[in-house]
């Protein structure tokens, strides 16, 4: 017994060593390129992306490595989880430049995760104001966390084998509520909201009855502390809300994907949606316009969302801070990259050079719609308010028994104030 | 479902059991031969080699502590499994480190964070932050420049900036300051420098290599403004707008009026107006997330009518769940029934549904205004948006149907192991069918079944997933308060942690949590203590 102890020993000793001896020459490579950067392949920047835009981001960053003598390692991560992940994970797998949403810069910077960016007047000249305030956060003093890549926004789409693009409110809520009653549907607009509601989708609707969510103050930034979700003038155009509900012009049942059987199978002639869904409408063959949702009592405007790149805290302990800089602030904000970071996600390019260079009637008819449109807050306490608006649509707009507008936007505003003043 | 709970029907097959080798016994002598010797060096050299490299990453990371103990863990297991004296601890040690990875680990995690801040925010280490607060007080003073720029080498070698203006003014920048130098002796092609005469640019490689000195190199300008480099080409002048007083833990601010802002106890510096500097750090606060709970109103008003609504979603969902599966089978227990493995393979199909896709399908199916069930039923039911009651009734439907498959086949077994002779006597005796299975199966069964249910019953009490994947939690309750009708106590937690101030309170959600767990906990405890008496029946 005791021999075979040995020999068991024995064998285990020599794997443990060889393990061992494994990991620490690795390890020692990894200290050494740290010492001395100057050897073959030293710098790499890990970029984060989406599924979506990886081969395209793939190609730039190629293109500006391969000028700048710099390995871009692209990890492709879920869109939605980039942020999240960014918190908890680990400063050696940590990543140096992410692609994010503009109404996560407040989070992020507020978190101390990413880096304020400085680009040249010259750069900044070409995108419009709006898109950089989206990615700029800060109480005292706003500085750039990101620069934009592409923009978004939803906007009506109509079709126009069954109706015509709305002159007036009026003649759109007649058209759908002829429409919804000759087809037997439930809806006259189809707009998703579901059993969380959508403040996002409903916002041209609360827009147009005056609704505001932050007041913008002096400076460009927003207050939290000055809510309009139930400011005086919506609450007095809010008992529209009522008659559309019991008109059945909106429901809160319609999800997304109720939203897009209503449209495809052309039991409604109205979609309030994005430029994400132009493609299931054009291979059903279905003509159709884009335009805004015509002004109800003010107008009716949609979120505009900024999608861009960002630089990370991490970098400057990659020792890579300088590089990430030059690739996000000076690189990507060129009209070439542009182009192929925004079109690889059927967006409209952030850079006004860039834009020029597109021709896609479906992307150019988006921005039009976008006009007056407000950029969706990106401070932190709007994680206070998504539920709580969406919600409010969901409780006035159910069909029987929903609960009046003035009431249900009412206790909203109420527990909005509420949540932000006790986080 | 494991065969020990189960004693052998047939009495001659349970004394062949006996008299053959158990099962630990069995495995024990496996191990023992020469191939069983081998088997175990190999699985013991692959731990060890796993815990050499996890040295290796922790040694390179500089985690002492952990890599200490480590080592000591790593060394132990090997003494228990060479030596011959430790057979008990053999058979322990594994699911011990299970326990400690899976279930010790994660709860002493949660505890610490509930005694802290940690909340969007407050993520840093108080050093992290103060950086942080540094970098982003940065801000062009008036008429700041741009500049492009490229480093380089003076003649003796230290680092310098050369440095192009918008309006095409040339400079070098050494951390003395700018020096205004000749435009002909900057080469500039396309908008970037190619060459300074004098100088030698830091080109390639070289240049990545330089990024911590490349980042702390500063031109001082005017005041406390000072040329940055911004990127490999460009050069930024900015001044701090705070400034970190190191000896008294302060920041002040540089510009207009000199705002004091202080470490406030609560991990962020803020002015005596409550002002804060962002980002802050993580930081202990004691209870204050366990008072949070009892002060804070958005928790305490509807705790009631939320912690009532959670114990009966467990209750009836355990409840209608075992009852639907004991019925069943009981049902189709006839031995020579036809197509019976049919039968009860098609009723095990829920339980073999992802729950996540049998959820949302069923969310599709119940839709109020576009549901299959309204438009085959030709009713109007306000299954999830409507009514209170009926997203109530129907989340309890979804999760029995998604949980009867279980008790069904815990159940099936359980009926075998109960001895054909006493409910045969009990028939003798003239109970009648009834009365059998209330005063001699059901209570035996229960002896089986019970911890199960209780299980059941704390899984329930916990689950997120119908909740939110059916109603999310909606409609709103009478009470219009932050909680739907339909919330349970960790969904409610969800929206609490996530959806107030400025979300990601983990702090207050790790606190609610282990409030959670008590009340599971005592529930459980009680029950089980309850279920003892069962086992008298016997």
């Amino acid at each position: 017994m005791k021999r075979r102890i040995a020999l068991g020993g024995l064998v285990v000793a020599v794997l443990v060593s060889l393990a061992a001896m494994a990991a620490l020459s690795s390890a020692q490579a990894s200290l050494k390129s740290e010492a001395s950067p100057n050897a073959a392949a030293a710098t790499t920047i890990v970029v984060w992306t989406d599924q979506n835009r990886k081969a395209d981001v793939d190609k730039v960053t190629s293109t500006w490595g391969a000028t700048r003598g710099v390995d871009v390692k692209v990890v492709v991560k879920d869109f939605g989880q980039i942020r999240d992940a960014l918190k908890t994970i680990a400063v050696a797998d940590a990543p140096d430049v992410i692609v994010g949403a503009h109404d996560w810069t407040g989070e992020l910077a507020a978190n101390g995760l990413v880096l304020p960016l400085f680009p040249r007047a010259a750069v900044k000249k070409q995108f419009p104001k709006y898109s950089l305030n989206a990615f700029s956060y800060g109480k005292n003093g706003a500085r750039l966390y990101g620069i934009p890549t592409q923009l978004e926004n939803i906007a009506l789409i109509v079709n126009t084998g069954m109706a015509h693009a709305p002159k007036n409110w009026k003649d759109l809520e007649s058209q759908a509520l002829k429409i919804k009653k000759r087809t037997g549907s439930a809806v006259g607009i189809a707009v998703q909201q579901g059993s969380g509601g959508d403040a996002y989708h409903m916002y041209p609707f609360f827009s147009g009855l005056c609704g505001y969510i932050f007041q913008t103050t002096k400076t460009g930034g927003l207050n939290p502390s000055n809510i309009g979700v139930a400011n005086k003038k919506f609450l007095a155009n809010s008992a529209l809300i009522d008659k559309w509900n019991s008109e059945g012009l909106i429901r809160s049942s319609v999800d997304s994907s109720t939203a897009q059987d209503l449209f495809l199978k052309q039991k409604t002639a109205f979609w309030v949606t994005g430029p994400w869904n132009v493609d299931p409408v054009r291979k059903a063959g279905i003509k159709f316009k884009i335009v805004q949702i015509p002004a109800i009592k003010c107008k009716s405007v949609p979120f505009l969302g900024v999608q861009g790149f960002m630089v990370t805290k991490y970098s400057t302990a990659h020792g890579v801070e300088s590089a990430a800089k030059d690739l996000v602030s000076n690189y990507m904000a060129q009209p070439a990259a542009q182009v192929s970071l925004a079109l690889a996600n059927s967006r409209f390019p952030a850079n006004t050079v860039a834009g020029k260079r597109v021709h896609d009637s479906a992307l150019s008819a988006f921005g039009k719609a976008s006009l007056g449109g407000v950029p969706m807050p990106n401070i932190p306490e709007m994680n206070s308010v998504w539920g709580d608006l969406g919600s409010a649509w969901v409780k006035s707009t159910k069909g029987p028994g929903a609960t009046k507008a003035r009431v249900a936007f009412s206790t909203a505003a109420k527990n909005i104030r509420i949540k932000i003043a006790g986080g | 479902m494991s065969s020990a709970a189960v004693p052998a029907k047939d009495p001659q097959r349970a004394s062949a059991a006996t008299s053959a080798l158990s099962a630990p016994t069995r495995i024990v002598a496996a191990f023992s031969g020469t191939r069983g010797l081998l088997v175990k060096i190999l699985l013991l050299g692959a731990a060890n080699a796993l815990a050499a490299w996890a040295a290796a990453v922790l040694a390179d990371r500089g985690r002492w502590p952990a890599l200490v103990g480590l080592v000591l863990a790593t060394l132990a297991i090997d003494a228990i499994y060479l030596g011959s004296r430790t057979v008990p601890a053999k058979f322990l040690v594994p699911g011990t480190i299970f326990l400690v990875a899976f279930q010790v680990a994660p709860i002493l995690y949660t505890v610490n964070v509930a005694f802290t801040n940690y909340s969007t925010g407050h993520i840093l280490s108080k050093a992290e932050a103060i950086q942080g607060i540094e970098s982003h007080s940065l801000q062009p003073p008036d008429n700041g420049q741009t500049y492009s720029m490229a480093p380089a080498r003076d003649a003796s070698g230290s680092l310098v900036l050369v440095l192009v203006a918008d309006n095409g003014d040339t400079f070098v920048g050494t951390k003395k300051g700018l020096k205004p130098v000749p435009r002909d002796t900057v080469g500039v092609a396309g908008g970037a420098i190619t060459s300074a005469k004098g100088y030698k640019l830091i080109k390639g490689p070289a240049l990545f290599s330089l990024d911590k000195e490349l980042n702390a190199f500063t031109v001082p300008t005017k005041g406390s403004a000072a040329i940055r480099p911004e990127g490999l080409d460009t050069a930024v002048d900015l001044e701090p707008s705070l400034r970190y007083d190191a000896r008294r833990d302060v920041f002040v601010r540089t510009v207009g009026a000199h705002t004091v802002y202080r470490d406030d106890g609560r991990g962020r510096f803020a002015s005596p107006t409550g002002d804060e500097l962002e980002p802050g750090w993580v930081t202990g606060v004691g209870t204050k997330n366990f008072s949070a709970i009892v002060n804070n109103p958005l928790v305490r008003d509807p705790f009631l009518r939320v912690f009532a609504w959670t114990v009966a979603f467990a209750t009836l969902t355990v409840l209608l769940s075992f009852a639907v599966g004991l019925f069943l089978a009981i049902a189709l227990d006839k031995s020579g029934m036809p197509l019976q493995r049919v039968y009860r393979s098609i009723l095990v199909v829920p339980y073999a549904i992802p729950g996540g896709l049998a959820l949302l399908v069923w969310a599709g199916l119940l839709n109020d205004d576009f549901g299959v069930v309204n438009h085959i039923l030709h009713v109007h039911v306000p299954w999830l948006f409507g009514s209170a009651w009926w997203a109530r009734t129907s989340i309890i439907l979804v999760s029995t149907w998604l949980t009867f498959p279980y008790f069904f086949l815990v159940s099936m077994g359980a009926l075998q192991s109960i001895p054909s002779e006493l409910t045969e006597a009990a028939r003798v005796d003239g109970g009648g069918r009834w009365q059998v299975f209330r005063r001699v199966t059901l209570p035996l069964l229960l002896v089986v079944v019970a911890p199960l249910l209780i299980a059941s019953f704390a899984f329930n009490f916990n689950n997120f997933n119908n909740i939110y994947l059916l109603t999310a939690g909606g409609p709103a309750a009478g009470d219009q308060s932050l909680a739907g009708a339909t919330d349970i106590l960790i969904s409610y937690t969800y929206k609490l942690s996530f959806a107030t101030g400025k979300g990601g309170a983990y702090g207050l959600a790790s606190a609610v949590s282990i409030l959670i767990f008590f009340i599971v906990a005592t529930i459980s405890a009680v029950s089980f203590w309850r279920t003892k008496a069962l086992e008298n029946v016997r």
